[in-house]
């Protein structure tokens, strides 16, 4: 919980003219063109946009799982263009979640290992990971399932490991790309309320991608996206 | 010692001849007998030439009684012309160089005897090789130490007796049995019986044993014929002891002596030999 | 830890898929194991056979070995048996030698004059009773089952031999050696020259020169001619006691054995005996090296012009049968190793294809790329572990089944079948060998996918539908 208190009020991400471009086939396609903006910290931010908008890529930058091409980016207030591959996948390890639309569990594991495992990558001793796993799982209200194989459970309770997983180790920015997508009108509205309270008693900054009028309703702020280039925020 | 037939007579009176039988009589049993040594080396002289000389052998193979093979071949016989000191009164030892007559297909090639030493020349393929001690077991080149045979040199000869002995036309001699035993590494047996007859001390028959002890050869020496001057025997008989269903034969004719050139008997001289 | 939790289950994932690949692992680890069982055996047996003929090592006069084929006798060793007797109570040579025993090797001319029949041989003279120890050396127990024969020559019987089949078959001793398979012989051709005298030919039999009428339950004779080391003619009479097929045509065909002191007597006859030869067999082969070594030094030592073979070098044939073996082996494994390197490359890089998301997702979590790598590389280790022990333990069973079907075999240059064995006994450093390498061959073409997997773009990898 320490690093809370440095980002204070400090922009959980910030935007400083960066583009992206990426190959094509053999053209040049710009994604993403000098677009600047900050995201403020424990806030449901939403990024908006057609597809083709260059949102995803958007996302992606944040999520710290692409480089920009030009322009400075700062998550948490660490430059992260200028760490190299281990080093930023190490950042993510430990400041960056995702909620993913299919959920993305390890099919393999149980439920209960898909929560523990950001712990294992952070080097987390087994009885700390193991309170703070079964914790989170109770926090989601899936204590029973914890032995159960992703396959055994509904796009629900898949998507409520998914949120314990990405929230055990108490990142600074959780990014969840369309989470309600594959989820009906009630369970989504769970997953959102779950989500919320999370938020509260972790402090933690959500950016969602989402087309869902349910989520978007929940927005603190949104950025609206269009052919590369920031065209609204509003809060 | 010379023992050529004594000449006492002159013009004999009765008295005279009768004293003279007495006297010969007398002289003959108290003369003290030839050394085995001196029979041999008479021997030795008696049967081959002492000069160089021509002849011509024929060789005869019997398997079974049944003539098999018949060669017919020229010897250039030359003795080595160096003595022997340590056998001067002894044949020398010789050098034969051999030629085949016939049968037509080994016509020309040569054979050269040099004491222990045997060189085979084929001029169809001009070049000479050694025949071996191994290559010498068996066949003709085996006969070829029976006959080249030197007592005096390579034996030495001790006395066993007088015996009567059955020649090889089944007549009765009077013979020296002599007992010969190898003196020198070169000597081919290792021991020899021979019965020499006295007082011609021609070679009558022979034995030759091995190194084990078993008998090889037995040759017996028959056909009197004047050679260069000298009554020789002029065939040989060898009978096979190993291959007991083998005999040759070998007889020797147009014995005629002839200076020979030191050169011919010479290996590398071999492929230029011409008979003239 | 995780990452074999994780290879663990995701083997078990796509069972079939799994049970493939260890099959192909099996199946390889099966072949060369069983292989390379079976040319042990093989490499065992030669040298065994080897070995049990003319030792480890053969101690000559120096030169016999490059000319001495010529004429033996002209290379014997002098003082022979003192050199034994140095060699027998050396002290770092006695605790590991099994037999030291001198032999007369010769050529000449066997006879059986009373069918007209001769032949060259090529004759050995040993001494009869430690020729036979010598001849059952089984270092390495492969001839448990062979049957042992012994050389039927005695000590205290000098005239008795042995000779080849095809020796006694040419010098007409087929019926009176009971050899089958006897062929008629060709007909005398018929003769046609003069007869010979009847008064000579009175003569041989009148010396006792006579053929010899073979008297029925005796052993049949030959005559031995051969020149001595003089360049004598010289004969000796031999009591065949029976005749023994040498394998090997050429040594058939000439084949004689002998006791040592009739060899002696035929090649040296008046001169001091020799032998051409002493024999130094170990216990262990392994003390080769030490041995030869130690010899060269006393040899040394004593002033003696001696010069050292062993078995290799005297029989070629060992090298080069054995080389063949180890070529072929040496072939097959890298086949069988090569095929089990494309099924793993096949099945890991399917895998890696099948969890492209995955891997995204693990990425993004925060995975390294070693991490990924790791991951599919224990998988791959992991097959290559399981797979080369069931090809372990199926292999083995396979040899123990073969090894009680009673298949029999003929080894190059040996004249009759023996029982084949695939030699499962002393074969443990090859499988554990095999093992590790299949283990390495997997581990090393999981590597190939794996990285692939490691390299994907994070973004592209959670694109992948």
């Amino acid at each position: 919980m320490q690093d809370e208190t440095l980002f204070d009020s400090a922009p959980v991400v910030r935007f400083d003219r960066i583009t992206k471009t990426y190959d094509d086939g053999g053209l040049e396609v710009e994604a993403v063109r000098g677009v600047s903006f900050a995201i403020a910290p424990r806030r449901f931010t939403m990024i908006v946009g057609p597809s083709g908008s260059g949102k995803t890529t958007l996302l992606n930058l944040i999520g710290c799982i692409d480089r920009p091409t030009a322009g400075r980016l700062e998550v948490c207030g660490q430059d992260v263009g200028a760490l190299g591959d281990d080093d930023l996948t190490d950042f993510r390890a430990r400041h960056v979640a995702f909620v993913f639309q299919s959920f993305n569990l390890f099919p393999v594991l149980t439920a209960y290992e898909n929560v523990e495992y950001p712990l294992l990558l952070l080097g987390v001793s087994a009885g700390e990971r193991r309170s703070r796993a079964a914790a989170m799982l109770d926090a989601v209200g899936l204590a029973a399932y914890g032995h159960h194989r992703p396959n055994q459970l509904s796009g629900g309770q898949k998507q409520r490991v998914a949120i314990a997983r990405a929230l055990v180790k108490h990142p600074a920015l959780v990014l969840a790309d369309e989470p309600t997508a594959n989820l009906d009108t009630h369970t989504g509205a769970e997953i959102i309320a779950l989500m919320r309270r999370v938020q509260d008693e972790q402090a933690v900054s959500f950016v969602f991608s989402t087309h869902d009028p349910q989520l978007m309703s929940h927005a603190d702020e949104t950025f609206a996206i269009r052919d590369g280039l920031l065209v609204e925020a509003r809060s | 010692m010379n023992m050529s037939k004594s000449k006492w007579t002159s013009r004999p009176s009765l008295l005279v001849v009768a004293l003279s039988g007495l006297l010969l009589a007398g002289a003959r049993a108290w003369a003290a007998p030839p050394s085995a040594r001196e029979i041999v080396e008479a021997s030795d002289r008696a049967r081959n030439p002492q000069q160089s000389f021509r002849s011509t052998l024929t060789l005869t193979t019997y398997r079974n009684g049944q003539a098999r093979e018949r060669v017919v071949l020229g010897v250039h016989a030359k003795p080595d012309p160096k003595p022997d000191p340590a056998n001067a009164g002894g044949a020398r030892p010789f050098k034969n160089l051999v030629r085949y007559i016939d049968p037509p297909r080994d016509a020309g090639k040569l054979v050269l005897l040099d004491a222990s030493k045997m060189w085979f020349y084929d001029p169809a393929s001009k070049t000479s090789v050694r025949i071996s001690a191994q290559q010498r077991l068996v066949g003709q080149a085996s006969n070829g130490d029976v006959l080249t045979v030197n007592l005096a040199h390579d034996y030495t000869a001790t006395l066993v007796g007088e015996e009567t002995i059955k020649d090889a036309d089944h007549q009765d001699r009077h013979a020296w049995h002599l007992n010969l035993l190898a003196a020198t590494g070169d000597a081919v047996y290792a021991r020899l019986e021979y019965w020499v007859e006295r007082d011609s001390y021609r070679a009558l028959k022979g034995k030759f044993y091995s190194d084990s002890g078993r008998l090889l050869k037995i040759a017996y020496y028959r056909k009197l014929a004047d050679v260069l001057g000298v009554t020789r025997p002029t065939e040989t008989v060898i009978i096979d002891a190993v291959d007991a269903n083998l005999v040759t034969t070998v007889e020797g004719a147009e014995y005629r002596a002839q200076e020979l050139p030191e050169a011919w008997f010479q290996r590398d001289y071999l492929p230029r030999f011409e008979e003239e | 830890m995780m990452t074999l939790k994780i290879a663990f289950r995701n083997i078990l994932r796509n069972r079939r898929r799994s049970m493939m690949t260890l099959l192909a692992i099996a199946v390889g680890a099966v072949g060369i194991v069983l292989f390379g069982e079976f040319v042990r055996f093989v490499t065992a047996g030669l040298e065994t056979s080897a070995v049990d003929k003319v030792g480890h090592l053969t101690v000559f006069r120096r030169g016999y070995f490059a000319f001495g084929a010529g004429n033996p006798a002209e290379f014997g060793i002098d003082d022979y048996a003192g050199v034994v007797r140095a060699i027998r109570e050396d002290p770092v040579l006695a605790p590991r030698l099994n037999v030291v025993t001198p032999i007369v090797s010769l050529a000449g001319i066997a006879g059986n004059f009373d069918v007209d029949a001769s032949k060259t041989f090529l004759g050995t003279g040993v001494v009869p009773s430690e020729r036979d120890r010598l001849s059952r050396w089984d270092e390495h127990g492969v001839s448990r089952r062979r049957v042992l024969r012994e050389s039927g020559l005695r000590d205290d019987d000098e005239a008795r031999g042995i000779v080849g089949v095809g020796l006694a078959r040419v010098l007409g001793l087929c019926e009176r050696l009971r050899i089958g398979d006897c062929p008629a012989r060709p007909a005398a051709p018929r003769a046609t020259g003069a007869r010979l005298d009847g008064a000579l030919a009175g003569l041989a039999q009148a010396d006792g020169v006579a053929v010899a009428a073979a008297k029925g339950n005796e052993p049949p004779r030959l005559d031995l001619l051969a020149a001595t080391a003089g360049g004598a003619p010289n004969v000796v009479s031999l009591a065949v006691s029976r005749a023994e097929p040498q394998g090997v045509r050429e040594l058939d065909d000439n084949f004689v054995a002998m006791h040592i002191n009739l060899a002696q007597k035929l090649v040296y006859g008046r001169s001091e005996p020799k032998a051409t030869g002493i024999v130094v067999q170990l216990r262990h082969t392994g003390d080769l090296a030490m041995a030869r070594a130690r010899l060269g030094a006393l040899f040394a030592e004593r002033h003696l012009d001696l010069e050292l073979r062993d078995f290799a070098e005297l029989q070629p044939f060992y090298k080069q049968a054995v080389g063949m073996f180890r070529a072929i082996f040496a072939f097959i494994s890298l086949i069988m190793s090569v095929i089990v390197l494309f099924t793993v490359v096949n099945t890991m890089g399917m895998s890696v294809m099948e969890r492209t998301t995955e891997i995204g997702s693990a990425r993004a979590m925060g995975v390294r790329r070693s991490g990924i790598r790791r991951l599919f590389v224990v998988e791959g280790a992991i097959l290559g572990a399981i797979g080369a022990t069931i090809g372990a333990a199926l292999a083995q069973a396979i040899a123990t089944a073969v090894n009680h079907a009673g298949m029999t075999w003929t080894p190059p240059g040996q004249a009759a079948p023996i029982p084949l064995e695939i030699l499962t006994a002393g074969s443990t450093g090859l499988v554990l060998r095999v093992w590790l390498a299949l283990l390495v061959a997997a581990t090393l073409a999981a590597l190939i996918p794996a990285n692939r997997g490691a390299r994907l773009p994070v973004v592209d990898a959670l694109r992948h539908v």
